[in-house]
């Protein structure tokens, strides 16, 4: 392992982080299903040329052993190019505490694709992730959220219009005025307002209960079930309400953002048709409505045969997305497949949004081993750049730096 | 009155009952050597008799770990469990006393809470002993405190015999931000005015105290006399290079040491600067961008800092990270040797229990498997240094408080009744 760190860091810094070509000897390569096999591959600037058993290095390329190539890994939560930095003020746009609207703000008007935190995070073998807002006020509705891939592009948002976000449990409560049966009434209302939108504001754009009409119109989309309707909610009792809304409104495409308990229902869940997206990670009683926390929780999915998606949920803010793997690597550890952990953090949250996009890392050691890195990565073909702010921080103040500038002319 | 004549809150911690056992065919990390070996570890009387080889007395159990990964209990530096414990609601809120920028007077044991479900998962990550420290909204927060990480109805039992108490100072943004609005500081100038000022009364009250007789007795300033008389260690937050440089020159100005610097985001700009003064950085892996001064943060933060030879230790300030320091560690220590370095597995575990062991002055009885040292071990199912391996057993003065292939676990007050119906569905 030490051998291969020294080889990567070596080539780090005497060849330029595009217009690489690597000779993988032995690759392992995971399809987008998460199996495995083993062939020699040859990646020119992130995009593999030839695959077969018995291939050579080509002139100038960079061998690499033991390395892997997969699919890029797809981030099912993150405020990824909405946020400069995680406290209140201008440089974090992932809530509006005060805004008057709330469906219709779209996490894609926040996005920036220039945030350097994109390409910190993209170090960390990740081509997209889903962009979440996070409600503010007296709203349950956070608004609605994007799918972008991490090119850095101004082309990026792949999906502008792609969920509707809410917050239930004991964030909903807050938001709602103090209850869940507050809360429960805010959506209920908010459903019926999409669902009777012409009737109700043909004549006064404040015929609603409880959307102004552009936020009823927003949220039309996710009431018809074009778009999935993302809840936050952790409590098994408030998922068996979702459940029960579900078998009123049928074309509700819910998906359970975090889902502490929901092993306890896991069989109504899946009755339900009801996604998840968790985090294995999620052991400890954090909060009252989290109580029956346990790290297997995804394993009673996994048997209940409900489709999730793992996040890093109890990770921070930010830059969030970075320890994805990591905590994919954790379900494995409790039971779970590597197969079934890494399509949890790729094909299968892509495939709730259709995003197939072709791209491709290719990786120093197993990528759920908190020990790898990416090499090299491409996004639809285009060989991505493995510099960040981070890198460019880290190569200033590298200890083995032996050069006479001082930083600043590093 | 003298303070230190009498022991407030005193530490009742007793070690739990243990057997004697040898521990065979370890690989064995052992915070001190550079290379990981195999051998033995001879654990008695809640010590650790030898390492390595030697006489082991008739009748000893033996367990044959066939190659096992053998560790030191992991020490973190830097947590809230029990002063901010799960579930977060507001009332168990007792880790900062956020009513004044000088809170020396404060000690976060009495905000200690043993019931937090954290401390048994902690365990259960190898965590043996760990410091429990106030919030940072102050320029001077209180005393942090060393627990030993056991079962325990009361806060006195857990506490580490013998370990000296600890200052909890802040740097940066937030007692500039807490206060801002409450008199001040409202600045980084206001910051460093705010200790000069305090420094010049604590130093009136020592020598007031120096030279016997009455005087009025002040918890605030008797922390902080304490501090200069080597008493008290100071940790401190501080993120940013520049200001922790300003604080290791304030630390001259009023002859004290700072012996950590806590999140030190910034701390690999200034290695050089932390080696000269023989002060330690606490870090994270990978954390950082939540606030202005944790914006140039690093994943070689760590392996950086140590590369300068200064002292450098993960820290967790988190109740999901502490579960995990080991990975918190592989993570940096293969970002480092990425980026050119060339350290071994043996030589980075020191950032889990030497580090933290010498930042809090216990390194005498704890942070490495050596001889006459208490047994805090773990014994690993994998590779410490990999998403896949996790302790097996966890063992505090040689008694196996946490065993994964029997199911012995700690289990708080408030698991009872949410844990039964978790555990009852497998």
């Amino acid at each position: 392992m030490r051998c291969l760190l020294l080889t990567v860091a070596t080539m780090a810094f005497s060849t330029p982080s595009f217009a690489q070509t690597f000779f993988v000897d032995d690759a392992t390569v995971v399809a987008s299903n998460g199996t495995q096999s083993k062939t020699d591959i040859i990646v020119v600037d992130g995009v593999i040329q030839g695959r077969g058993a018995r291939l050579s290095a080509p002139d100038g390329a960079t061998t690499i052993s033991g390395g892997w190539v997969t699919p890029g890994l797809f981030a099912p939560m993150s405020s990824l190019g909405m946020t400069d930095i995680g406290s209140a003020g201008p440089g974090n746009d992932v809530g509006s505490e005060t805004s008057e609207t709330n469906v219709s703000e779209y996490a894609a008007d926040s996005f920036n694709p220039r945030s350097v935190h994109i390409s910190n995070v993209r170090q960390s073998g990740i081509t997209h992730a889903v962009i979440a807002p996070r409600s503010g006020g007296n709203s349950i509705f956070a608004g609605t959220g994007a799918i972008i891939s991490m090119t850095g592009n101004f082309d990026s948002v792949i999906i502008p219009e792609a969920f509707v976000m809410v917050d239930m449990g004991e964030t909903g409560t807050i938001r709602a005025g103090g209850s869940r049966a507050a809360a429960m009434s805010q959506l209920r209302a908010a459903i019926e307002d999409a669902e009777g939108f012409f009737k109700r504001y043909a004549t006064q754009s404040d015929g609603g209960d409880i959307l102004s009409r552009q936020d009823a119109a927003a949220f039309s989309r996710a009431v018809e079930g074009n778009i999935p309707l993302f809840i936050r909610v952790n409590r098994a009792a408030d998922i068996m309400r979702l459940v029960e809304l579900k078998s009123r409104h049928r074309s509700l495409d819910i998906v359970i953002v975090g889902g502490a308990e929901a092993w306890e229902v896991a069989n109504d869940i899946a009755g339900a048709n009801i996604r998840v997206i968790l985090d294995p990670l999620q052991n400890l009683p954090s909060a009252f409505e989290s109580a029956g926390s346990r790290l297997d929780n995804i394993l009673f999915l996994e048997k209940a045969g409900v489709e999730y998606a793992i996040s890093n949920l109890t990770a921070l803010g930010v830059t969030k997305p970075a320890t994805l793997a990591q905590h994919a690597g954790a379900a494995i550890v409790e039971g779970l497949r590597w197969d079934q952990a890494f399509s949890a953090i790729s094909s299968v949250p892509a495939s709730w949004f259709g995003v197939d996009t072709p791209s491709i890392v290719v990786w120093d050691g197993d990528p759920l081993e908190v020990t790898s890195a990416p090499i090299a990565m491409s996004i639809d073909g285009k060989a991505q750049s493995m510099t960040s702010r981070q890198k460019a921080l880290r190569d200033r103040y590298n200890p083995t730096y032996d050069g006479n500038l001082s930083h600043k002319y590093r | 009155m003298d303070a230190s004549d009498e022991t407030p809150f005193a530490s009742t911690y007793k070690p739990q009952p243990s057997t004697s056992v040898l521990l065979k065919n370890a690989t064995l990390i052992d915070g001190v050597s550079a290379e990981e070996r195999t051998g033995n570890i001879l654990v008695a009387d809640g010590r650790i008799s030898f390492v390595g080889d030697g006489d082991v007395p008739e009748g000893v159990t033996e367990m044959d770990l066939e190659g096992r990964y053998v560790t030191p209990g992991i020490i973190d530096i830097h947590s809230h469990l029990g002063n901010y414990p799960s579930p977060g609601v507001r009332a168990h809120g007792d880790g900062n006393e956020a009513t004044s920028p000088i809170t020396s007077e404060v000690y976060a044991e009495h905000g200690v809470w043993p019931q937090d479900p954290g401390f048994d998962e902690a365990l259960q990550g190898g965590v043996t002993t760990l410091h429990i420290l106030p919030g940072s909204a102050n320029l001077f927060g209180g005393r942090g405190v060393t627990l030993r990480n056991v079962p325990s109805r009361t806060v006195q039992g857990m506490k580490f015999p013998d370990a000296p108490y600890t200052l909890k100072m802040a740097c940066g943004e937030n007692p500039k931000r807490v206060y801002g609005t409450k008199g001040g500081p409202a600045s980084r100038m206001g910051n460093v005015a705010g200790y000069r000022k305090n420094w010049i009364k604590a130093a009136a009250y020592k020598a007031k105290r120096d030279k016997g007789g009455d005087y009025d007795r002040d918890l605030q300033l008797e922390t902080l006399a304490d501090v200069l008389d080597g008493k008290i260690l100071v940790q401190m937050h501080c993120y940013r290079a520049d200001e922790m440089v300003q604080i290791l020159d304030l630390a001259k100005e009023f002859e004290y040491k700072v012996t950590t610097f806590h999140h030190a985001v910034e701390a690999y700009k200034i290695g050089d600067y932390l080696a000269e003064n023989d002060t330690c950085a606490a870090m994270w892996a990978d954390w950082g961008a939540f606030k202005m001064e944790s914006f140039d943060y690093i994943n070689e933060n760590i392996p950086f800092v140590h590369a300068a030879d200064a002292c450098a230790m993960i820290h967790s300030d988190d109740e999901n990270n502490i579960q995990r320091l080991n990975q918190e560690v592989a993570k940096t220590w293969a970002d480092g040797n990425r980026a050119g370095l060339n350290i071994s597995k043996a030589e980075a575990w020191k950032w889990l229990s030497t580090n933290p062991a010498k930042a809090l002055g216990i390194l005498e009885e704890t942070g490495t498997l050596e001889a006459g040292k208490r047994a805090d071990i773990v014994i690993w199912d994998g590779d410490p240094f990999s998403t896949y391996g996790r302790p097996d057993k966890v063992m505090l003065d040689g008694a196996i408080l946490f065993d994964r292939s029997s199911g012995l676990k700690p289990k708080s007050d408030f698991r009872l009744g949410y844990a039964d119906l978790t555990e009852g569905v497998k």
